[in-house]
């Protein structure tokens, strides 16, 4: 299966009406499907265009390295109008072009603006996907006027074929636009096995929210729940040592921050410099609960501890050392900090200007949140 | 069915069809190639190949050896069977976009045609064929569904071609 997804990146989408902006929901909805396409098969590509800006621009074309496509999601501009035929038809030539001929072709379209052709032209590119067996799926969001959904479902009810194409309309409101979509035929669909994922996804996701720690994890998916734990554990570790540095050193750029979130083992040395990161960019490329347990943890070392992260810190750290002997190190200095103030303020300092320390404490970090944006 | 004149030394290539590899852009799924390729179904009345969106089909027939073409027999009804037919031979993964590519033949089938009598090929254009192709571009009767009720490839394989093996082919 190759999957072309097309972003909507135009003016409309600085509008906060869905959390944290419709750009942003749109990056953590995609983050989700890209993972769960190439986790289902591993054969699966996908790639991702921009549709409005100064015109349509492929960023990737479909492939299985979820890395390289997850690092496209970073930095994108937003403005201009979208321009939903050109943008199919792009995506259309770039699936045509694929390696594998054999894979099953499907568009994915963020439509979060209001659409300029009428709903014959729609139906006419409709009907030429369906001509060459493209599927297309549509996340109908943002304006309803000008008759969008109408057009929109007119459109994708011209792709149809036995049921492979769907519309998706996402009202605004609280819930996320991932947490919407992961319950729809986006994710569940093409039976391969996706509603697997979507299960624990939806577990996950709603732990942000939910009572549970992390939804019902540890009933589904123990090695899950654990990894997730720990992993949060190292986060908040390295994001309260982030924080600290931050407000020593001037805050590095994006850039700095893509390569630390989603690079391998080859960008570890600028990984070292990026080591100051301004906790305010990184939490634009995190996903909405990591983004609220990054509040929490800053909120825990602003506050100079409670009982709560002495708790969560004390039972996790048994895991935490027998893997990596730095971690419990960060881990007992968060500890720590908890207990005293100003005091472990000067031993946090200390520990960072350590560089060897903090280049080695993110790079447990960046290998487990590699094993995160995965899941 | 009526008989079909089939020249002396050319056999029936549907027993060299590779049926793992065919495939048929825009036909609709209660109706696929199958109906109008494979022997059985090919002849039989009620059932028939027919597209999807819109009028036009493409083809693609790859098979297990290498072989030369001589004549096709395409049937189907006298309103939507298929007029303007052209065919490519050696063209993997075609798509709607490149079909205005030269062909290796081209040809308008007739109301003859349609109910049983061969299109001679253009043979030298079919000495080496690993896979044939054919884009239906119309039907007779213009209207946005095309139907065929039979599509029949006539011709001998390259390498194992002997003569005196070949049997004349019998009235079906």
């Amino acid at each position: 299966m190759a999957t072309m997804i097309c972003i909507d990146n135009s003016e409309w989408m600085r509008n906060g009406d869905y959390t944290p902006s419709r750009l942003q929901a749109q990056a953590d909805a995609i983050n989700l499907i890209c993972g769960a396409k190439t986790q289902s098969n591993p054969e699966n590509t996908v790639g991702l265009l921009t549709m409005a800006g100064k015109g349509v621009r492929v960023l990737v074309t479909p492939t299985s390295d979820l890395g390289k496509i997850l690092a496209c999601m970073h930095g994108l501009d937003i403005g201009g109008e979208m321009n939903l035929t050109a943008g199919i038809q792009v995506a259309q030539l770039a699936l045509k072009h694929r390696q594998n001929k054999k894979q099953q072709q499907r568009i994915i379209v963020f439509a979060g603006s209001p659409i300029n052709y009428d709903k014959k032209t729609l139906e006419a590119i409709g009907r030429k996907l369906k001509k060459s067996s493209v599927a297309l799926d549509v996340v109908d969001f943002g304006e309803s006027e000008d008759g969008k959904p109408e057009k929109l479902t007119a459109l994708v009810a011209a792709v149809n074929n036995n049921d492979n194409s769907h519309i998706v309309p996402v009202p605004p409101g609280s819930n996320a636009l991932s947490d919407v979509l992961i319950s729809t035929p986006i994710f569940t669909g093409d039976g391969e096995g996706g509603s697997g994922f979507a299960a624990a996804a939806a577990a996950a996701a709603a732990g942000g929210m939910s009572g549970f720690d992390f939804g019902v994890d540890p009933n589904i998916d123990p090695e899950l729940a654990l990894a997730l734990r720990i992993s949060m554990e190292e986060e908040r570790a390295r994001q309260e040592a982030a924080a600290k540095k931050a407000a020593e050193d001037a805050a590095k750029g994006e850039k700095g921050t893509e390569q630390a979130s989603s690079s391998n083992d080859a960008t570890m040395t600028e990984a070292d410099n990026t080591s100051a990161i301004a906790t305010d960019d990184k939490r634009h490329n995190l996903t909405e609960d990591e983004a609220a347990l990054l509040e929490q943890a800053l909120a825990m070392s602003m506050d100079g501890g409670k009982a709560k992260s002495v708790d969560i810190a004390d039972a996790d750290m048994p895991e935490a050392t027998a893997e990596d002997p730095e971690l419990a190190y960060a881990l007992q200095m968060s500890v720590q900090e908890g207990v005293k103030d100003s005091a472990s303020e000067s031993e946090m300092s200390k520990v960072l200007e350590d560089p060897s320390f903090v280049s080695s404490i993110i790079n447990s970090d960046i290998s487990s949140m590699a094993t995160i944006d995965c899941f | 069915m009526s008989s079909s004149v089939i020249p002396r030394g050319q056999v029936d290539l549907v027993d060299f069809v590779d049926w793992s590899g065919v495939e048929c852009l825009n036909q609709i799924g209660k109706n696929p190639i199958a109906n109008a390729l494979k022997q059985g179904y090919r002849d039989d009345d009620g059932l028939h190949l027919e597209s999807d969106a819109d009028e036009q089909l493409l083809i693609y027939i790859p098979f297990t050896q290498v072989v030369k073409l001589h004549s096709a027999v395409i049937t189907g009804p006298e309103e939507e069977g298929p007029r303007t037919v052209k065919l490519f031979a050696n063209k993997e993964h075609m798509g709607f976009s490149n079909v205005n590519d030269p062909p290796s033949d081209s040809f308008n089938i007739s109301a003859d045609n349609l109910k049983g009598k061969p299109v001679t090929l253009k043979y030298v254009k079919f000495q080496n064929v690993r896979s044939l192709t054919i884009f239906i571009e119309d039907n007779q009767g213009g209207g946005d569904v095309t139907k065929l009720q039979k599509i029949s490839l006539y011709g001998t394989t390259v390498d194992t071609t002997n003569m005196k093996d070949l049997k004349k082919i019998e009235d079906h």
